[in-house]
């Protein structure tokens, strides 16, 4: 009757190769990503096409994670035939799941004996919902707009009425504890539609929101003061301060958003969230060591934080500021060129900028994900030396084999 | 004559190029991207001469491609 106690899962983002090294290696349970352009991250994400599954699924299931493809965007009769190749394809190499908001994807799917994940697209907010929806699937994604005890409501009752998905395993949950928010319920935006045929909901949103406003008097176009010129810019959503109290609603998986984002952003929130889960289970949540993942987390890609609306927030928290507040900035210095195996030196191009002895360093490729790193010591065109500048070849200590094509940046404070 | 020149490995398979002029444009049900009929392929790129007295209609498709990938001249 009741569900046997599982640990809760955390799944990561992953728009590009070198996230889901990034994603293992921090130690996701899961990755999504999404190929062509049939999801939500067309515009925004490098993309992968329908032959990187097979290497994706890979390296993947050679950690022991699971690969989910997102394929919920809207779909037009013209798309169902990619939309088969693609779900094909899919099966052919092992995919754990398809996260998918429309029926025709869940029919494929059935078709092919695909488990099926219901996106947040699909805007799941009461357990009606989900009985209907369990008909299709394993999981749901729940709207991101629902409190903490709405949520516990929901798994309680899956637990209580013993509602199970389609493979006979009761139903879960998912919900996101970390990313982007949306102004719109749960990414069903029409604003860039509206504005510039862009549609969001086939992945092309061009992030109207994210600008600042100003509000006219159409009659006398006197405008109007307000205290925040971006209006309709949401807050990232940051639940590590909370993530006992989400964990507590008994959901199975905790999502971070985050296709369109660097490796370093998918390395340090699924390490800091990987975490947290661990702390909470041990027992060792505490005030100091969420100060330090806050500090990490600032680090990378953001808007600023807040705990979204699972804490029962009638109204969203606004940005105040274009782009991201991330505390680090990365400046990107030079191309990887080989790798000395045998005393573990990489060698590099500086294509731009400058590097000095002591700098930190990351380096980002598909093989290791990002690393980060001191240059020390530093040699410069087969020469100890202090710097190095545009032109010069590189050669330093990497713990990781350097591939042609990886790319160094040097850390520095944002606002340096 | 104008040139409409579409590169097509871009497209999002939205559609509204199709919706716009259904005559110079088909949605592939191979891959759900907008073909440009009777357009001259190079590479990736397809090439189709537009009689200048389309022009508003060119320009409208021009500005309403969501990923920019629709360009004359």
């Amino acid at each position: 009757m009741t569900k046997s106690k599982t640990k809760v899962k955390l799944l990561a983002p992953a728009g590009s190769m070198d996230c889901v090294t990034a994603a293992i290696n921090a130690g996701a349970d899961a990755i999504y990503f999404g190929v062509e352009q049939l999801n939500m991250r067309t515009r925004s994400s490098g993309g992968f096409s329908i032959g990187d599954i097979k290497e994706v699924v890979r390296i993947c299931h050679a950690s022991g994670v699971k690969a989910y493809l997102t394929l919920n965007t809207i779909m037009y009769d013209h798309d169902l035939r990619l939309l088969q190749l693609i779900l094909k394809e899919a099966r052919e190499q092992g995919i754990d799941a398809v996260i998918a908001a429309d029926v025709s994807v869940f029919q494929q799917c059935m078709a092919l004996g695909i488990p099926v994940h219901v996106s947040t697209q699909a805007n799941i907010s009461n357990l009606a919902a989900v009985e209907f929806y369990a008909r299709f699937s394993d999981l749901v994604v729940l709207a991101r707009e629902l409190t903490f005890q709405q949520i516990a409501h929901i798994t309680s009752e899956i637990k209580r009425k013993d509602i199970r998905g389609v493979s006979g395993e009761p139903m879960q949950v998912e919900i996101f504890v970390h990313g982007a928010l949306c102004m719109a319920v749960s990414g069903k935006c029409y604003l860039s539609l509206h504005s510039q045929w862009a549609s969001a909901n086939r992945g092309a949103c061009v992030q109207n929101c994210r600008r600042p406003y100003k509000v006219a008097d159409a009659e006398t176009g006197e405008e109007l003061l307000i205290d925040n010129e971006y209006i309709m810019s949401p807050k990232d959503l940051c639940t590590i301060g909370i993530l006992d109290q989400v964990i507590e609603t008994g959901v199975d998986v905790l999502k971070i958003e985050g296709r369109s984002k660097g490796a370093d952003y998918v390395f340090e929130t699924t390490s800091c969230y990987k975490e947290a889960i661990a702390s909470i289970e041990a027992g060792t949540y505490t005030p100091d060591k969420k100060t330090v993942w806050l500090n990490r987390l600032n680090a990378v890609y953001n808007r600023g934080f807040w705990e979204g609306y699972y804490a029962g927030h009638s109204t969203g928290e606004w940005t105040s500021t274009p782009g991201s507040s991330a505390t680090e900035k990365k400046i990107y210095v030079a191309k990887g060129v080989k790798y000395y195996g045998k005393i573990g030196v990489g060698e590099f191009d500086i294509e731009t900028g400058s590097l000095e002895q002591g700098d930190i360093v990351m380096l980002i490729g598909n093989a290791h994900g990002m690393v980060k790193m001191k240059l020390e010591p530093l040699m410069v065109n087969g020469q100890p030396s202090e710097k190095a500048k545009k032109g010069d070849k590189i050669t330093i200590p990497v713990a990781t084999k350097v591939a042609p094509g990886d790319k160094l940046y040097k850390i520095t404070e944002a606002n340096a | 004559m104008p040139k409409l020149i579409q590169y097509r490995d871009k497209c999002i398979g939205c559609g509204i190029c199709h919706q716009l002029q259904p005559a110079w444009w088909r949605m592939s049900k191979r891959d759900g991207k907008a073909t440009l009929v009777k357009g001259e392929k190079k590479n990736q790129t397809y090439v189709r001469e537009i009689p200048l007295i389309e022009e508003e209609l060119i320009r409208r498709v021009v500005r309403d491609c969501p990923v920019h990938i629709i360009k004359w001249v």
